[in-house]
């Protein structure tokens, strides 16, 4: 989380010097092992510009987490700061969505459909999200300064496209690691059409599984 | 009196012994059978109990775990969680431990720090105490252990749950005190003594509950839990004097420490409705043997008495009294007895009289001999001593006498003279008139029955001379007997009819004892034996009175007079035989002149005798008529 804070001070610190970067575009390509067990699916891999961040970077639009079969979809999300997201329960029970988190601390109660309000995540940092009468439902989200990033599939990889030519720090982040995430970080350099390649390997913590009471089909309340 | 008390002494000892035996062998495959059994019984029970048991623990560590899993999926403990405030946090904490009915409850940093704690005593735990318990649920499936613990002295049954918010932010642990009210709820339904030890890191075993006084359960520790006895079976503990089957059962083995559960069940309660039984079985086997001596004591005497009455029977048999036999009535073996015994007193009595008549008719060797053999005409051939003795001129004697004063006379006669007969083992064959025939080497075979009978009529002649004593001092006539001796084989047996028998011998040789019997008188000697009679007496001398044919026999048979005992003649008197023997040879060889002179000087110079007078007399008559040439010495006698 310190990781977290110092890099958005870095990158509110240098937001201005954005535009000066040329436009001209250069691809990432991130692949993400856990150590020892392969390719790491449901890894953010985000990268953020030296040089600071410009506010014409924000992402306007909606996100949105979905409550399906009594599971958060996606599971791992990852947003830019102050962006809107909305909860939308395609379950026909309804659901009680809550964060205890520094980063974002609020609560859905029950509710079923699409919430009137959309829950705005305007801080950077991790959110943990739960549901109150399912133990089992958990989601997490990485809220993070910069518009580039990405989430590995199951083989693992991550491809940030049109990257601005320029100098990065590029990070992972994924729920059950252990290490600091500022401890992996990577730097790199982007230039036209670039199409870098970089390997993370992240040290997977055990993940803790509440415990859900055997029935008689999953998931059939 | 002796052998009957010893008898029902006997009687008595086997029975009682008898008894005791089978009832002691009885109580003790009862007793051993009943405390095995019990034994048995506890085993099963305690091992099934076990089994519960162990389920019990596993199901309320579920139920307690079960709670603090609900605390920890507490929206609004969550919530407050949240809130980051330690007076919230712990005010919500005492909350759920209220609710949850639990004794201590603790929030716990994942890395071990404590939040926020809340005890009834408001005791402060040290958080270093509870990272086994930390440990062991990090490492478990879904991040929660129980375990119990002693924390400030107190044991729980600690339980720690993870706080997802909805990720793993915090330990919640709660813990439930074990004391005596658990072991004794546990007893409830086990029906066993409870004993639960525990025993931390490097600590010794300590008792956290128990049903048994403390005291007692202090013998419990240490040394009684071995891992071997945890896991095997069934061993016994005495314990304040009372066995107690006991089985430990591991409930707790971790790192946070161990814990055994020891199940008791006492023996002697388990024994105790038996124990019951038991006393009444030793009361019934007491009646039981008392009941046997009072019998054994009654059948002993039952048996005793007529038996004593039946030895004082026999004993009288043994005596010869058979006036009376033994009164029992009774119809079981002892009556018949008695009832033999009686029949045998009977018969003994008919024949002790039959013997006795017998022995009074006839003699009583004869009678003994009959009596011992059956009785069958017949007899047999064998060398028989015949006794022939007779009063001289009895008729005489009896004339102006009463016939009863006759019998009198006579029976007091014939009784002196048959006692020498029964001296010298010879028998009475019968009296005939005065005279008496007697018997020496019949129905019983001696070899010295010839000198027995010469003896016998020897001392019948001393007896006479008492017997005339008597006679004299009662003023009657003194008795003159002669005795004629003969051995001859004879015919010795029963003779008669099948119905009146007698037992005698038949043969010339008893006619010749007669006759010599008869010729007494005639050659004045009171006693005659003939050739075979001397013959068989070596050492007795005799004075050969004639050579005579009697009527009935052809043969001539030597006659004579039976002197002493030939040691015991005097010098002179064997002399004087000696000189007569020569005279008698000269008067046979005709000589009469040297025969008369012999014959006439022993006149003077021995006794006179009647036979030298008859010598005398017959030298004259041979000189006046000598014998024919072809004289043989011979003298015939024909009348009887």
């Amino acid at each position: 989380m310190t990781s977290i804070k110092s890099a958005l001070t870095l990158a509110g610190a240098v937001v201005l010097l954005f535009f000066a970067v040329s436009s001209s575009a250069a691809t990432l390509h991130a692949t993400v092992t856990a150590d020892g067990k392969g390719q790491l699916v449901n890894a953010v891999v985000y990268a953020i510009p030296k040089t600071g961040l410009s506010a014409a970077q924000k992402e306007a639009a909606k996100k949105a987490i979905n409550q399906i079969d009594k599971e958060f979809v996606p599971s791992v999300s990852v947003f830019q700061t102050g962006t809107d997201v909305e909860f939308p329960n395609q379950d026909n029970i309804r659901h009680h969505v809550y964060s205890f988190s520094d980063a974002k601390t609020f609560e859905i109660p029950l509710y079923k459909g699409v919430p009137a309000d959309p829950v705005k995540f305007d801080q950077p940092g991790v959110v943990n999200l739960g549901c109150n009468i399912h133990d089992w439902m958990t989601a997490h989200v990485l809220i993070t300064d910069t518009p580039y990033f990405g989430i590995s599939n199951t083989e693992g990889n991550v491809v940030l496209n049109d990257l601005p030519v320029g100098d990065y720090n590029v990070y992972v982040w994924h729920p059950q690691q252990s290490a600091d995430t500022e401890s992996t970080s990577q730097q790199v350099v982007l230039h036209e059409n670039d199409d870098v390649s970089l390997s993370f390997t992240v040290q997977e913590k055990k993940q803790w599984v509440p415990f859900r009471a055997p029935t008689r089909a999953s998931g059939s309340y | 009196m002796f052998q009957f008390n010893s008898f029902r002494t006997r009687l008595l000892v086997f029975l009682v012994s008898l008894l005791g035996l089978v009832l002691s062998a009885v109580f003790f495959s009862v007793n051993q059978a009943n405390i095995s059994n019990a034994r048995l019984h506890i085993e099963d029970a305690l091992r099934i109990t076990a089994g519960t048991f162990a389920k019990t623990l596993k199901d309320r560590e579920n139920i307690l775990t079960d709670k603090v899993r609900l605390l920890s999926g507490d929206f609004a403990f969550k919530s407050a969680f949240a809130t980051r405030d330690a007076e919230t946090i712990r005010s919500a904490l005492e909350n759920h431990r209220q609710r949850v009915g639990a004794n201590i409850m603790l929030l716990l940093t994942m890395d071990g720090e404590t939040i926020a704690e809340t005890t009834p005593t408001d005791g402060i735990t040290d958080p270093a105490s509870l990272s086994d318990l930390l440990n062991l649920a990090m490492n478990s499936q879904y991040h929660e252990a129980s375990a119990i613990q002693v924390i400030n002295g107190q044991a729980f049954q600690m339980v720690a749950v993870p706080l997802f918010t909805p990720q793993p932010s915090a330990w919640i642990l709660i813990g439930f005190v074990i004391d005596n009210a658990l072991a004794l709820e546990l007893r409830e339904f086990t029906h066993s003594e409870v004993s639960l030890l525990y025993q931390g890191k490097q600590a010794p075993w300590q008792v956290i509950a128990t049903t048994l006084g403390e005291d007692i359960a202090l013998q419990l520790n240490d040394p009684v839990i071995t891992d071997e006895q945890a896991s095997t079976g069934v061993y016994d503990v005495e314990l304040d004097n009372e066995v107690y089957l006991s089985l430990a059962l591991s409930v707790q083995k971790s790192d946070v420490g161990a814990g055994v559960a020891i199940l008791q069940r006492s023996l002697d309660a388990a024994l105790l409705p038996y124990l019951r039984l038991r006393t009444l079985m030793l009361i019934l086997f007491g009646i039981g043997l008392i009941l046997s001596v009072i019998g054994a004591a009654m059948i002993a005497r039952g048996l005793s008495s007529p038996i004593e009455l039946l030895v004082k029977a026999a004993q009288r048999i043994e005596e010869g009294d058979y006036s009376e036999g033994v009164d029992i009535q009774r119809k079981d073996e002892i009556g018949t007895l008695a009832t033999s015994v009686n029949n045998m007193v009977e018969g003994l009595a008919e024949r002790d009289k039959v013997q006795n008549l017998l022995g009074k008719v006839i003699s009583r060797e004869v009678a003994d001999e009959l009596l011992s053999k059956d009785i069958e005409l017949g007899g047999e051939e064998q060398e028989v001593t015949m006794l022939f003795s007779d009063v001289r001129n009895f008729t005489s004697l009896c004339e102006g006498q009463s016939p009863g004063e006759i019998l009198n006379l006579l029976n007091r006669y014939l009784t002196h003279m048959s006692k020498p007969v029964e001296d010298h083992k010879g028998i009475v064959d019968k009296y005939i008139g005065d005279a008496i025939m007697a018997l020496f080497g019949a129905p019983i075979h001696h070899p010295d029955s010839p000198q027995r009978a010469l003896n016998c009529g020897l001392q019948m002649l001393s007896e006479l001379k008492n017997f005339n004593a008597i006679l004299m001092a009662e003023g009657r006539q003194p008795l003159a007997i002669g005795i004629g001796i003969n051995t001859a084989v004879v015919v010795a047996g029963n003779m008669g009819s099948i119905n009146r028998l007698n037992y005698t011998v038949i043969g010339d040789g008893v006619n010749l004892a007669s006759r010599l019997e008869a010729l007494t008188k005639r050659y004045g000697v009171e006693m005659m034996v003939a050739q075979a009679t001397r013959d068989r007496c070596p050492d007795f001398s005799f004075r050969e009175l004639d050579l005579v044919k009697v009527k009935g026999k052809d043969d001539p048979v030597a006659i004579y007079e039976p002197i002493s005992a030939t040691g015991s003649l005097s010098a002179k008197t064997r002399a004087c035989l000696d000189r007569y023997h020569e005279a008698i040879r000269l008067y046979r060889d005709q000589q009469w002149d040297a025969a008369e002179n012999i014959f006439s000087r022993l006149i003077t110079e021995d006794t006179d005798r009647p036979i030298y007078h008859l010598y005398l007399a017959r030298v004259a008559e041979f000189r006046r008529n000598p014998p024919p040439v072809d004289w043989d010495n011979v003298v015939v006698f024909n009348e009887k």
